[in-house]
């Protein structure tokens, strides 16, 4: 905060998506970078707050203000190496992160203008690397071998965390290749996988090792993992997805989310698919159910492959647009999120149920929706939904399911280690991560439920906390 | 808490009381103490919420440091509770003092008086309930306030009669206060002027208060606040913040012991404040023997503060602390939040009040003995910590007050200013003139503090036109002589002073000057003590002799001419005028950052008295300047018929070359700055009308 009257006279400036008519016919992302300098100037704008609200709401806790003086001041090595302190991924999370930190940003309480905190994490993150300030460590081996299953960001930050600590580590992952949902959830043109693959060779520079290809319960029986290591941490995400079971659910055309999102991911990056099962959107008419960022993904997925139309319907109402009195500052505001992929072209519709997919001949061909109410409980409690009995049939060549993920899909580990779950069927854990088996930790998603990337994060960071902790006392 | 207060939800608020009062490790020495479980009565038998509101009160922030719309907002709620606002240390827009026309008034009741008097006018003092004496704040004990200069705008400017931009320091300590008896003469002063309000002082949490508390009873304040370090002004220095003050409980236990146990207690009401923000903490600040509750950040928080710690910088995002126009538009606090919010503490201390089986506040004030403490925490550490002195509950509490009984006795009926208001009804009331003739002794105290209340009241600060009332005294004037005098009174003295002469002068005239047929020479005797016109605002005062130390300290406004000052010279000074023709004491000009004096450099070395830090020193050099000093000693001689005035007129032109210009570096900036603003402003004229 060099001069602290700069958020008086500089206006928030983001860089933009590149042009609609532009990137639609590729998937690279579609995030701009702004100058060095115009860089630096939107740091200034951080008031260095004497309570920051965005420390306070990051989930790993960065600290925003510190190092967004030190982007200020061109001091970009000492800005990584705090940001680092606080987050191991920079470069993920400052390009896909929500940034809740922006959310409770005091001038976004003040003018709505928040610092434009996620985008400068990321120019950190990548100067950092151009400039070669980030260099495989060599961390001196403790003795202590620990597995993980799983290579999402849960698991990677339980790895990235543990091997700087001396503990040899190897990362299981069912895939080709290591990432999770990063890799195969997360389209190109949010987050390019070049940016992955970068970290994973880092790892594995500093001495991680990656076992692709390696079905934890399957092709392997997770209790050898457990007697073979001194420890293991099971980050294997929340993969199943919630289906609607009503009529005509097995028409052909009708595809989970992460179905078409995983295979456009693996085309990208020349993997193998077998020819018939390649979902095609090209001059087809769309229908995604569930208006979250999976849905998103999809809309603008759909619409690179060249969709005649795309339409999102969303059970609940739509929610209001610039401010919902039910959650002020500075809490995340439930408001419309308009995403990337919604500009690209798409109809977005509210307050709709699906009752049945109508197929001719075994493949899609619309889909019967009915307008609901939501009736407000008295005392806060969720609102029960009641239909109208408006009834509607959207054309519809292809479905994807976007409703969201309800818990762990390798439910062979959790078997063969007898571990206990949650009501929700997530793996039941104490605070620390250990689960009910007495050497086996678990975080991320597999144990709080579907959530953000950050959040998977900042559970790798308390589970690595506490095997180390563990390990070292035994 | 911003929303349970914004929705007026009480569940919400219950919710925020919770985590406050639940929080895992105990942070306040309140977290280890709980109130001892017995039968509950229906909560309808307790007092009503209305009336424990009465007991609360808003921390002083002045304006200044919070913008108009905060400070308004926050005298409003208060008023609309009958809970009472403090102005804290910076005055008050005299528009401010009558209601409004919807029946609601922004007055603050409480008007603070700190050591800068910033703003203190008799105007000011009259339209109080309460006046509060800051001797120092919980949160920085032993430092002075600091408005930097560029949070100084007009309106501040006006109501700390002061100019803009000007950086507002305010001393560490009172200059009139050295001993306890400095602090009664300052009661006795104030009690004059506003025979009505109640006075009341404000100490610190430390070890000894309990002694200190006791002196401050004698010295009769009406009531005594108990400041604890936990809270703090957001511009503390962070040094201040963590380190300095002890926490409330502390120092109200202490004060609480020492009033009961020496049959005090009766006399005084106390109040506490230090980070309160539950109703379990007003219980227990009660129960350890606290009547009245403060509470400063929390308010603040209610209305939109988010803590950013910016206040000196003028940047507060939020509006609250700053005086930047744009800024200020971004304020969204309402009263109605705050009334929320003291309305759900009294509701909470209700509850509080029927589980214990009580159905007043004043039944458990002073009660340790209800207090005991809570199970021992996870930290092995707290193992250690003895509460038995903090919660000790004394045995002369079987037949001593242990809350407040009584009223203390203000002895201000036999004093002379009553006889001056019974014979110069005409002037007060007609605005005729009236000439008095009075002999006057050092048992004489505050004359004309009570007459200028009075006139105060009646006229505000304008007060009555030129020369209306003459008083000429004959003799030894006792403590604080025309103190607080308002415009239009000539008090003029022939004899001796005492010291505080012209204390918070405000517009009217003193004149002191030898007995006639005294054949000393005046500019060699001192003729009056320390300490006079501090905290002035304006006036004029000619003395003829030398006087004491510590002259002319804070004045900001006040015009005076004396023969000779002892050290401390001009100390703070952020306005007015002073003439010393004589020497000076060591360190003239400290911290001076307005106003103008001017020293007969006779020998030469003034240089080595003056204090350099923020000031410069020219000769007389331009004609107006010239003028000015002359037309000031002419006065000085037309008053007091100072012989050395006289000499000095004889011969101008050689006695001119010997005067020293004493002008704040600051000062001189901004004067220049508004010329040229003038300047160019006349030309723009002059074009445009070309």
């Amino acid at each position: 905060m060099g001069n602290p009257k700069a958020f008086l006279t500089i206006p928030r400036q983001e860089a933009g998506y590149r042009p609609v008519n532009d990137r639609l016919h590729d998937y690279g992302e579609v995030e701009q970078t702004l100058n060095n300098s115009d860089r630096r100037t939107q740091a200034s704008r951080c008031m260095d707050c004497g309570v920051p609200f965005c420390h306070w709401a990051c989930p790993i806790g960065n600290k925003q203000p510190e190092w967004q003086d030190m982007l200020y001041r061109g001091r970009w090595n000492d800005a990584y190496y705090v940001l680092e302190q606080t987050c191991d991924f920079p470069e993920f999370t400052g390009r896909v992160c929500p940034a809740l930190c922006e959310k409770s940003c005091v001038l976004s309480l003040s003018i709505h203008e928040p610092v434009t905190i996620r985008e400068n994490e990321v120019a950190i993150a990548e100067m950092a690397f151009n400039e070669g300030f980030i260099q495989p460590a060599k961390p001196i081996r403790n003795g202590k071998k620990v597995a993980v299953i799983g290579s999402g960001p849960a698991g990677l930050t339980v790895a990235n965390q543990l091997n700087k600590k001396g503990f040899k580590v190897t990362v299981f992952e069912k895939d080709e290749l290591p990432g999770g949902l990063l890799r195969y959830g997360i389209p190109n043109f949010k987050l390019g996988k070049v940016i992955v693959d970068r970290r994973i060779h880092l790892m594995m520079a500093e001495g991680v090792e990656f076992k692709t290809k390696t079905c934890v319960g399957k092709d392997i029986p997770a209790q050898k993992i457990v007697d073979s290591f001194d420890a293991v941490c099971i980050a294997i995400g929340c993969e199943t997805p919630r289906d609607l079971a009503i009529e005509g659910r097995n028409l052909k055309g009708i595809h989970f989310a992460m179905e078409l999102l995983s295979q456009q991911n693996r085309i990208l990056q020349q993997m193998n698919v077998s020819k018939k099962d390649i979902i095609q959107a090209k001059d087809k008419h769309v229908l995604v159910i569930g208006g979250g960022d999976t849905g998103s993904d999809c809309v603008g997925t759909s619409n690179r492959h060249g969709a005649a139309s795309v339409t999102q319907i969303e059970i609940l109402p739509k929610p209001p647009a610039d401010f919902n009195p039910e959650t002020p500052w500075p809490m995340y505001p439930q408001i419309l999120k308009t995403s990337s992929s919604h500009e690209e072209g798409c109809r977005r519709r509210w307050n709709l149920t699906t009752n049945k997919f109508i197929g001719e001949k075994g493949i899609l061909k619309g889909v019967e929706i009915e307008e609901v109410e939501w009736m407000k409980e008295k005392d806060g409690d969720r609102p029960t939904m009641k239909p109208t009995g408006k009834k509607e049939v959207l054309n519809a060549d292809l479905a994807f399911l976007s409703m969201g993920f309800i818990y762990p899909a390798q439910d062979n580990i959790l078997k063969d280690l007898h571990l206990q779950t949650t009501e929700r069927k997530n793996i039941a854990t104490d605070a620390n991560g250990l689960t009910s088996c007495p050497n086996v930790f678990a975080c991320g998603d597999a144990a709080s439920g579907a959530s953000l990337v950050v959040r998977a994060m900042a559970s790798g960071r308390t589970t690595a906390k506490a095997i180390e902790k563990y390990l070292l006392e035994k | 808490m911003q929303l349970a207060t914004r929705l007026g939800s009480y569940k919400k608020f219950k919710e925020y009381t919770r985590l406050v009062d639940e929080k895992s490790d105990p942070v306040f020495l309140r977290d280890f103490l709980a109130y001892k479980k017995s039968t509950s009565i229906p909560i309808t038998k307790v007092e009503p919420a209305s009336e424990i509101m009465k007991r609360f009160v808003t921390g002083a922030m002045s304006y200044g440091s919070i913008s108009q719309e905060a400070h308004e907002t926050i005298a409003l709620a208060l008023n609309y509770i009958h809970g009472r606002s403090n102005t804290g240390e910076g005055g008050e827009d005299p528009a401010r003092f009558k209601p409004r026309e919807d029946g609601f008034s922004l007055r603050s009741a409480i008007k603070q008086i700190a050591s800068g008097r910033f703003g203190v006018t008799t105007e000011y003092l009259v339209n109080a309930d309460e006046i509060q004496i800051k001797i120092a704040q919980g949160a920085k004990p032993g430092e002075g306030g600091q408005l930097p200069g560029h949070k100084v705008n007009e309106i501040i400017a006006r109501t700390r009669h002061s100019i803009p931009g000007i950086s507002l320091i305010s001393p560490p300590p009172h200059h009139d206060i050295y001993s306890i008896e400095d602090l009664a003469q300052l009661i006795f002063d104030l009690k004059n002027v506003n025979p009505s309000a109640e006075i009341s002082v404000k100490l610190v949490s430390e070890s000894g208060v309990g002694t200190i508390a006791a002196g401050v009873a004698k010295a009769k304040a009406d009531r005594i606040v108990i400041s604890g370090s936990d809270g703090g002004t957001g511009a503390s220095p962070i040094s201040s913040i963590r380190y300095a003050g002890t926490p409330p409980e502390l120092g109200l236990s202490e004060t609480q012991q020492t009033l009961v146990i020496n049959g005090l207690r009766g006399q005084v009401r106390l109040q506490t404040d230090g980070q309160l923000k539950t109703g379990r903490d007003i219980i227990i600040m009660a129960m350890l023997g606290a009547e009245e509750f403060g509470f400063a950040t929390s308010a603040l928080l209610v209305l939109g503060c988010v803590m950013m710690r910016k206040c000196h910088l003028n940047t507060c995002p939020v509006g609250v602390a700053t005086q930047d126009e744009n800024l200020r538009k971004r304020f969204t606090g309402k009263h109605e939040y705050l009334v929320n919010f003291f309305s759900f503490l009294a509701e909470e201390v209700r509850e509080y009040l029927a589980e214990m089986g009580y159905t007043k506040l004043e039944n458990i004030i002073g009660r340790t003995d209800l207090l005991e403490r809570k199970p021992l925490t996870s930290i092995k550490k707290h193992d250690h910590l003895d509460f038995s002195n903090l919660l000790y509950f004394p045995k002369e509490s079987q037949y001593m007050p242990i809350h407040q009984t009584t009223r203390q006795v203000h002895r201000i009926t036999e004093i002379k200013d009553r006889d001056i208001i019974r014979h110069a009804k005409e002037s007060i009331e007609n605005q005729r003139p009236v000439s008095l003739d009075y002999a006057i002794a050092n048992t004489d105290r505050a004359v004309g503090a009570m007459l200028s209340g009075i006139i105060a009241q009646q006229y505000g600060h304008a007060g009555l036109p030129d020369n209306t009332l003459n008083v000429k005294f004959k003799g030894s004037a006792g403590q604080s002589f025309g103190a607080f005098l308002a415009h239009g009174i000539h008090f003029r003295l022939e004899g001796e002073a005492n010291d505080y002469l012209g204390k918070g002068l405000c517009g009217g005239r003193i004149s002191v000057m030898p007995p006639i047929r005294s054949t000393f020479v005046a500019t060699e005797n001192t003729i009056a003590g320390n300490t006079l016109l501090y905290g002035a605002t304006s006036g004029e005062v000619y003395i003829s002799g030398r006087v004491g130390e510590r002259f002319c300290v804070r004045n900001s406004g006040a015009i005076s001419v004396v023969e000779g000052v002892g050290d401390h010279c001009c100390e703070y000074m952020t306005g007015g005028r002073v003439v010393v023709l004589g020497e000076t004491g060591r360190n003239f000009a400290a911290g001076m950052s307005g106003g103008v004096a001017y020293v007969w450099n006779k020998k030469g070395d003034f240089d080595f008295y003056c204090n350099m830090e923020m000031v410069e020193l020219s000769l007389i050099e331009d004609n107006i300047t010239r003028k000015e000093l002359y037309e000031l000693i002419s006065k000085h001689h037309q008053y007091t018929g100072s012989q050395l005035a006289w000499k000095m007129m004889g011969q101008w032109d050689k006695y001119v070359e010997e005067f020293i210009k004493i002008v704040p570096i600051e000062y001189k900036r901004v004067l220049q700055e508004e010329q040229m603003r003038k300047l160019q402003q006349k030309i723009a004229q002059v074009q445009h009308d070309y």
